[in-house]
């Protein structure tokens, strides 16, 4: 009876019943309320419903050469002959007593090639042989780059996109016969990873020359491209990429199924990519990592990683991405490994500065005052004594103008950058204080955010950490450090559960491997490193 | 239709907690008075006190104790021209008198515009004429009891009143941070005594035993640190002082000092200065037939640092025998004359002769230990030195 009583004794009231209750609530409900946003955006995106879109634009009408060609000539004007800028020229081929057009656009070809070769072999040399067999024909074409196409929409296509097309009398099927050669930017170092010690190559905006670039990496047969159309409307061309003896063949599935299923009229940037194909929109981190180095890539697919190449931007895509790859550059795997290893840190440390600085500010101004050593105490009271805000607000005011001035200078003209940078920082950060707006302290916070936030080597990962900055002070503001660490813990849990591409984003620390670690916080020597990373389960795992 | 409605819904989730929280707790550091000196002294209302109730303003209460808090930093009006700001103090005494410590802070929080916090408490002064009166562990209940005030904080006794030592000459000084530096001294000399915080003291309170308090003297706005106040532990009451050679002497035998200088007069009666380098004493207690009697073996090595005397070369072996010789004099005089004040003036044990005999005598000792500070007046103290003269300074070899 009396152990009975002592039992009762340590059964908690009702309040706090209602308190577990309420507490096991929250997650339910969270997660409903993420599955019901997931859901309402995610109908509209590249499932099923895609692929009969995609069939009833391609299908419609394929319409063959006819093998007249007077018909072809007709149908081929009645299409695009409309545009200015296209170039018919009608050609006597005078040993086959035939007629013969040579198409091609303003400015895409070298017509220098175009006047002397083409045309001159075509006009005088082309011989019978051309018309007789029908299989052999254009291997008598004296044409490196040579296609033959049987479509006509096909054919305007390649034209309109600056291939030289020739239709010849007595051929029933267009030829393409060299490829566009508009105007490119020459290769340069990339803008946004620049390294100390490295190749100063970046991507440009030609799929052909960055194809080219990561090919001259060095010498393989099992670096394999494949090549895909992509986009409804106007399309462009997409190269998937990765070592064949490496790459495991389920992730290889998972992206060509992916990369296939994608739904848009129009694929501007590899951006639009990495938004169609990532597993979860609603994450703030992103799930592809994109970058202008073709060793990074080079370096990635021999991981057993998949690189996306898209025509037209010079930002590659790479899957599966984890977040550790986000703070590593491939200097670090240039330099030696003890300042690498030191380096990579150092950027972790950063990282955590950029993302939980003003929190922790606001937290210990407006909740701890104990945590903080006296002196220091002393004079942030001495210097807050004159400003009239909340700390919350105090440090809103002050990042919100820091991110002002960056989305800012981004735009500015390349002469007054640095101008407007001194004006911004100093003179308005001193003003403020000198205006009683802020505290001089809070300036050195925001000023080492600011700072640390530009030292994550992937742009995008550094937006992210910016904006969970905010959501970071909001937290602290209500509920101090307990809400700081709140937070953190949320995010934690968050990336747990994040997935790139079947990946875990996390991995090297959850779930752990610990052959991973060796490239995690530091960089192991290179010769420790004799096998590739565990986590892509790749065909072979020794680096050999 | 039904997809907007749920859009609605998902928004209204979303606004849900910020209908839940406003700030909690949040209080901005600069709305909040840090209190960093306390002083405690006997029951009188504060000159300001006497005022307001002199109008009426008044609470039942019968004044046993005087509270004073030193809040930090004072308010400044921001001013333009810098050479105005020198003229105010940079802290704010407040005095308030009661019953109890905590009825006292909240009757400052009807006078002040700030809330006091007491995370940043540095050091607590108690005067020892209230320690006559009260017993230390009264005095300092709520400091133990209240979880802001951190166990880091020192405690020390005053001579006069307490709240005399809160107070400075020097204009941008804070005296309890002065207070609080002041034990960074140490390593020049054992005058200053091992700091005692409030976990230590909660310790010594709590065994009953008799311990010493670094003791504070203030006199033309400058404090000192004099002596020690000791604590009896049976009764928690202050029983008297130890002048500043008898505190020294007390760190050195109980090894926590092993700094300071010993000053003699040599055979032409010409001052003579030993700066000790290194003193490790070591306590052994012996029982014979129920008697208890201890060894006290002081070792001591130092240099010559000063010689008024030039009539000799200072640099010979029997030169450093002769010093030694005057030196161990001086030692032993003035451990005899700390030993007569702990043995039968004040009939205390605060040199942990107690401790020694628990550990080597356990048996003993729990005989003793109920009436230990008298059987300790009765036990036979004996001492050895061990004086070593190792260098001249940088004046001139020893040969």
């Amino acid at each position: 009876m009396s152990f009975l009583s002592s039992v009762v004794v340590h059964i908690p009231s009702w309040s706090v019943f209602c308190q577990a209750l309420i507490a096991l609530l929250v997650p339910i409900l969270v997660t409903r309320m993420y599955k019901k946003l997931h859901s309402f955006v995610g109908n509209g995106r590249n499932l099923e419903t895609n692929k009969t879109i995609q069939s009833s634009v391609s299908t419609p009408e394929v319409m063959p050469f006819s093998g007249d060609y007077q018909t072809d000539l007709q149908a081929i004007y009645s299409r695009i002959g409309s545009n200015s800028d296209l170039h018919a020229r009608e050609l006597p081929i005078k040993k086959l007593n035939a007629r013969g057009t040579l198409f091609c656009v303003d400015g895409m070809q070298n017509e220098r090639v175009l006047n002397m070769r083409i045309m001159e072999f075509l006009m005088f040399e082309a011989t019978d042989g051309l018309l007789a067999g029908t299989v052999k024909s254009e291997e008598l074409l004296p044409f490196n780059n040579l296609s033959k196409v049987s479509d006509i929409d096909i054919f305007n296509r390649s034209v309109l996109f600056g291939h030289a097309g020739l239709l010849i009398e007595g051929i029933p099927h267009g030829l393409l016969i060299e490829f566009p050669n508009g105007t490119n930017r020459s290769i340069t170092e990339p803008v946004s990873e620049a390294l100390i010690r490295g190749p100063r190559i970046g991507f440009s905006e030609v799929l052909s020359e960055n194809t080219s670039l990561l090919r001259r990496q060095g010498f393989s047969d099992q670096l394999e491209m494949k090549s895909y159309r992509v986009g409804t409307r106007l399309q462009k061309d997409l190269v998937l990429a990765y070592m064949k003896d490496i790459v495991n063949p389920d992730l290889l599935q998972e992206v060509q199924t992916r990369v296939s299923n994608l739904n848009a009229d129009f694929l501007a940037d590899s951006g639009y990519i990495e938004q169609l194909i990532e597993d979860n929109y609603l994450s703030p981190f992103q799930q592809v990592q994109n970058t202008e180095r073709p060793d990074r890539v080079i370096n990635a697919l021999l991981e057993g990683r998949i690189a996306i190449l898209l025509d037209g931007t010079p930002f590659a895509l790479i899957v599966p991405v984890t977040f550790s790859m986000l703070l590593q550059t491939p200097e670090d795997y240039y330099e030696r490994w003890i300042p690498s290893s030191l380096l990579r840190m150092l950027r972790f440390g950063a990282a955590f500065v950029a993302l939980m600085g003003p929190a922790l500010y606001i937290s210990l101004i407006a909740f701890h005052p104990g945590l903080i050593p006296t002196e220091l105490a002393l004079s942030i009271i001495e210097t807050r004594q004159g400003v009239p805000f909340p700390a919350l607000i105090e440090v809103l005011i002050l990042e919100v103008s820091i991110e002002i001035l960056r989305e800012a200078g981004i735009r500015l003209p390349k002469p007054i950058g640095p101008a407007m940078g001194i004006v911004g920082g100093l003179i308005i950060g001193d003003a403020a204080v000198q205006a009683g707006i802020v505290s001089p302290f809070l300036v050195i916070v925001v000023a080492v955010t600011a700072i640390s936030s530009f030292s994550i080597p992937t742009y995008s990962a550094g937006v992210t950490l910016r904006i969970l900055r905010f959501i970071g002070m909001i937290f602290a503001a209500f509920l101090g450090m307990f809400g700081t660490i709140l937070f953190f813990l949320l995010l934690c849990s968050h990336l747990t559960k994040l997935k790139s591409f079947g990946v875990p984003y996390l991995t090297p620390a959850s779930p752990f491997r610990a052959t991973d670690w060796k490239d995690l916080f530091f960089r192991a020597p290179l010769s420790l490193m004799k096998r590739r990373p565990a986590m892509l389960k790749t065909r072979n795992n020794k680096r050999k | 239709m039904y997809r907007y409605r749920q859009l609605k819904m998902l928004f209204l989730y979303l606004l849900l907690p910020f209908v839940l929280t406003g700030c909690w707790s949040s209080k901005e550091i600069e709305d909040l008075g840090m209190y960093t000196g306390m002083a405690i002294d006997i029951g009188q209302p504060a000159p300001v006190e006497k005022e307001f109730e002199m109008k009426g303003a008044e609470y039942s209460k019968h004044n046993k104790v005087m509270t004073t808090i030193q809040i930090v930093p004072m308010k400044t009006v921001r001013t333009k021209d810098k050479s105005n700001t020198g003229t105010n103090k940079p802290y704010l005494n407040v005095s308030g008198s009661g019953d109890s410590i905590l009825e006292i802070f909240r009757q400052f929080s009807v006078r002040l515009d700030q809330p006091i916090i007491g995370h940043h408490l540095k050091v607590i002064v108690i005067s020892s004429k209230l320690l006559r009166k009260q017993t230390i562990e009264q005095v300092t209940d709520f400091v133990l009891r209240d979880n802001d005030i951190r166990p880091s904080t020192k405690v020390y006794i005053s001579q006069g009143e307490a709240k005399e030592t809160l107070e400075s000459s020097e204009r941008n000084e804070v005296p309890s941070f002065h207070i609080a530096g002041m034990y960074r001294n140490q390593m020049r000399t054992s005058k200053v005594l091992d700091s005692v915080t409030l976990s230590k003291l909660d310790a010594l309170m709590k065994t009953k035993k008799s311990f010493v308090l670094q003791n504070l003297v203030s006199g033309g706005g400058e404090i000192e640190f004099s002596g020690a106040g000791i604590i009896k532990g049976s009764s928690g009451h202050w029983i008297g002082n130890l002048n500043q050679e008898d505190a020294e002497c007390l760190a050195w035998m109980t090894n926590n000092g092993k700094a300071g200088t010993i000053k003699a007069y040599d055979w032409d009666n010409q001052p003579l200065a030993y700066e000790i380098k290194s003193m490790k004493s070591k306590i052994t207690p012996f029982v014979n037939e129920g008697k208890i009697s201890f060894k006290v073996n002081l070792a001591v090595e130092g240099r010559l640092i000063e010689t008024w005397n030039k009539n000799n070369i200072p640099s010979t072996n029997y030169y450093a025998e002769k010093t030694s010789q005057i030196v161990e004099e001086k030692l032993t005089q003035m451990i005899q004359r700390l030993m007569k004040k702990l043995q039968s003036t004040y009939k205390v044990d605060v040199a942990g002769f107690g401790q020694r005999l628990a550990i080597v005598y356990p048996s003993v000792w729990k005989q003793v230990k109920e009436d230990w500070d008298e059987t300790f007046s009765r036990s036979e103290v004996n001492f050895t030195y061990d004086i070593k003269l190792t260098d001249f300074g940088s004046f001139t070899e020893k040969e």
